[in-house]
């Protein structure tokens, strides 16, 4: 082996253990943050009391927000910013001859977010960047993301959620709504049910999904989350006179738009939820129009959380008591979901004058598991995704049935808490999509990618992000002078900051 | 015979009247702490230090600490070298107490765990020191256990005012401890009477 090989650079070395320096620094300077989002000021209380790794909620988290974004239990007692009350209590009496009595958050329950990160790209081919234009090796908080969050609850049964991404991408680029919506806790009251076994929320919101591509803190999405489904082969126009229709914008973790019932039974360990959605067309985070059909979409989802801990207190409990305090149960929860729609295509005969509208049936339907145990967390989505597809003969004029378009998908994972601030994350994703393949999207039918990542909590509301995206299936990147397709290996790693005041 | 029993008696009565005359002699050392760079005198922490030759046995009674609304009540409390605290949890949320070290002992950290709420955990601090209260889950919330050697102790009101009782006449030596000032030391003389002490925290 050559000297040259065992040599370190020495800058290199050098800005590693400045870097290091600083962040034990911080770490280890008195904490005096005066950073806290709206429920840490509603209750003065820290981060860490919902959030094991924000935005990531623990149990008892998980328990505010099912109830509506309050304490589970005795909520006033905790509450150190009173309401304002729009209304006296004693005004329920007088109903309807008076407006029924309601209540604001005592302050502005405003919240913000902001994100950045360092991007380092892998170097491409010559003929890749004639092809498809130069990225940069490095690039400096890319995307700076900046949201505005505002929850709370309106009184006893109603609570609120909007997130909107003010600014996105590169400066001055456009962000857009999220979650923007209103929910009402135990309508279920009314028909004598359980406490919160039927609860409704409308407007538009992510999906229930088993593990939240809007709120995840990892700095990748969920490959399979945004999976769409189009149909192989060319596409109809000149000498190509047949073609499939299958064109399904959508995926799975866009924000919909519509009504959601949902609730909880068991101690919170049971929970379901059935929505009904305008569908595609929540183009979220971007200026494109809103693309409308007339059918509407149904989301059921289910599961089921076993609670494994052993003392019957701790099984009770909203967490369980360790011998150094309050911690997640030790859990295994098992769920499944399932996604019906009905894309539209040819409105108005518009594409193809001599057929009605299109309609494709489709659905996506997979399972989820998640494993908690101490400091480790371990989980699991498989998906299966089918999209009814036609063929369509424009020089005949006819069109038929065609095989469907299907992919199936998903990921598995794990993070570990080596310190409470210090988490190791790791989350394997892979597609298999004959579609993508034939399309030139992917070299392969599957493509899967490996991302291991750290989080540090600098403070309860601060952190720096790290995740390492490597890709073994490398994807398309345009195509050469001659029209191949090109393929590169986009490995990735990217780094950055992230906090909330 | 007669005389003998007499005289026992007698030496019995004056004993006694001199044991009442001491107690009735103990006087109470009471004040005001001001502060300088801090935002209240509050909760401040006013004791006697070790009196050279003099040992105290530790109160049957335990003194509480509750775990309510989030936080430790009361914010600070003071005990003899040897006192058992109880420690109720009167939240019906989870908590835990623990304190990483003492004066920054490390090796004197402790962790009761967690409890439900209505129950009580119990800690004899044997250690001359101060422990400070925290809760994992809870960052926010912080009380102090301040460990002394005399039982002459007392906590200022908002006012920064304190009263510690029942101090026999003697010289003594009086300190402060406080959340977030430096310690002050005061010398001091007890008389039947008592004794009148002001003192300055500073930051």
């Amino acid at each position: 082996m050559s000297r040259k090989s065992w040599r370190v650079d020495a800058s290199v070395l050098t800005g590693l253990v400045m870097a290091g320096a600083v962040i034990w620094m911080v770490l280890g300077s008195a904490p005096k943050s005066n950073a806290i989002p709206a429920f840490s000021r509603k209750y003065q209380t820290s981060c860490t009391t919902c959030h094991n790794n924000y935005p990531e909620l623990n149990d008892f988290g998980e328990a505010f927000k099912k109830n509506g974004f309050k304490f589970p239990k005795d909520d006033d007692v905790f509450v150190k910013q009173d309401p304002v009350l729009l209304g006296s209590k004693a005004q329920k009496e007088a109903f309807p001859e008076a407006v029924y009595p309601g209540e604001i958050p005592g302050s502005l329950p405003i919240a913000f977010r902001y994100e950045g990160n360092f991007n380092w790209n892998a170097k491409q081919p010559a003929p890749v960047v004639a092809a498809g234009g130069y990225i940069p090796g490095t690039d400096l908080f890319v995307p700076n993301t900046f949201t505005i969050i505002s929850a709370g609850s309106f009184g006893p049964n109603l609570s609120f959620w909007i997130d909107d991404d003010i600014s996105a991408g590169a400066s001055g680029a456009n962000g857009g709504l999220g979650d923007g919506y209103l929910k009402y806790n135990d309508l279920g009251h009314i028909f004598h049910l359980p406490t919160n076994f039927l609860n409704v929320r409308f407007g538009q919101f992510e999906l229930d999904l088993p593990f939240t591509q809007a709120r995840s803190p990892y700095l990748s999405g969920y490959d399979v989350f945004s999976e769409a489904a189009v149909a192989h082969g060319p596409v109809c126009g000149g000498a190509v006179t047949q073609c499939q229709t299958a064109n399904n914008p959508f995926i799975l973790g866009t924000p919909q738009r519509g009504i959601e019932f949902g609730g909880y039974a068991d101690n919170g360990n049971f929970n379901w939820s059935v929505a009904y959605t305008d569908g595609t067309g929540s183009a979220y985070g971007t200026t494109t129009d809103l693309v409308t059909r007339n059918t509407k979409d149904v989301y059921l989802r289910a599961y089921y959380k076993f609670n494994l801990e052993r003392d019957p207190e701790s099984r009770h409990g909203i967490q369980a008591a360790g011998p150094t305090g309050p911690r997640d149960h030790t859990s295994i929860r098992v769920g499944a979901f399932y996604y019906h729609g009905t894309n539209q295509q040819n409105f108005g005969s518009t594409t193809y004058a001599f057929t009605d509208t299109i309609n494709e049936p489709f659905y996506r339907a997979g399972g989820d598991l998640r494993f908690k145990y101490r400091k480790l967390e371990l989980f699991a989505v498989g998906l299966v995704g089918h999209d009814n597809n036609h063929t369509v003969d424009t020089e005949a004029g006819t069109i038929a049935s065609a095989p469907a378009v299907t992919f199936t998908g998903g990921f598995v994972g794990g993070n570990y808490w080596i310190y409470p601030w210090l988490i190791a994350t790791m989350r394997y994703d892979f597609v298999n999509s004959p579609s993508d393949f034939v399309n030139g999207v992917s070299r392969y039918q599957t493509r899967n990618a490996f991302r291991p990542g750290y989080q540090i909590l600098l403070r309860a509301n601060i952190k720096i992000v790290g995740e390492y995206d490597r890709a073994w299936q490398p994807a398309s990147y345009g195509n050469d002078a001659s029209g191949n397709p090109l393929f590169y290996r986009p490995n990735t790693f990217v780094t950055g900051i992230d906090y909330v005041f | 015979m007669r005389l003998r029993l007499f005289a026992v008696q007698a030496v019995a009565v004056c004993s006694a009247a001199l044991l009442l005359a001491g107690a009735s002699l103990a006087g109470e050392i009471k004040g005001k702490v001001s502060v300088e760079g801090l935002k209240s005198a509050e909760n401040i922490a006013v004791y006697v230090d070790t009196i050279p030759d003099k040992k105290f046995d530790p109160p049957a009674q335990h003194p509480l600490i509750d775990q309510v609304k989030m936080s430790f009540s009361p914010h600070v409390v003071v005990v003899l070298q040897g006192t058992t605290v109880d420690f109720l949890n009167s939240d019906p949320v989870g908590h835990n107490v623990y304190w990483p070290s003492i004066s920054g002992n490390k090796k004197l950290s402790h962790n009761l765990g967690t409890w439900p709420k209505g129950e009580k955990k119990s800690f004899q601090f044997s250690d001359l020191g101060v422990a400070s209260l925290l809760c994992n889950v809870h960052p926010e919330m912080n009380g102090y256990v301040v460990i002394v050697s005399t039982p002459y102790f007392a906590v200022t009101d908002k006012s920064g005012n304190y009263e510690i009782k029942n101090v026999p006449p003697g010289k003594y030596t009086l300190k402060t401890w406080s959340e977030n000032g430096k310690p002050t030391t005061l010398a001091v003389e007890v008389t039947a009477s008592g004794a009148t002490a002001d003192l300055t925290v500073k930051k």
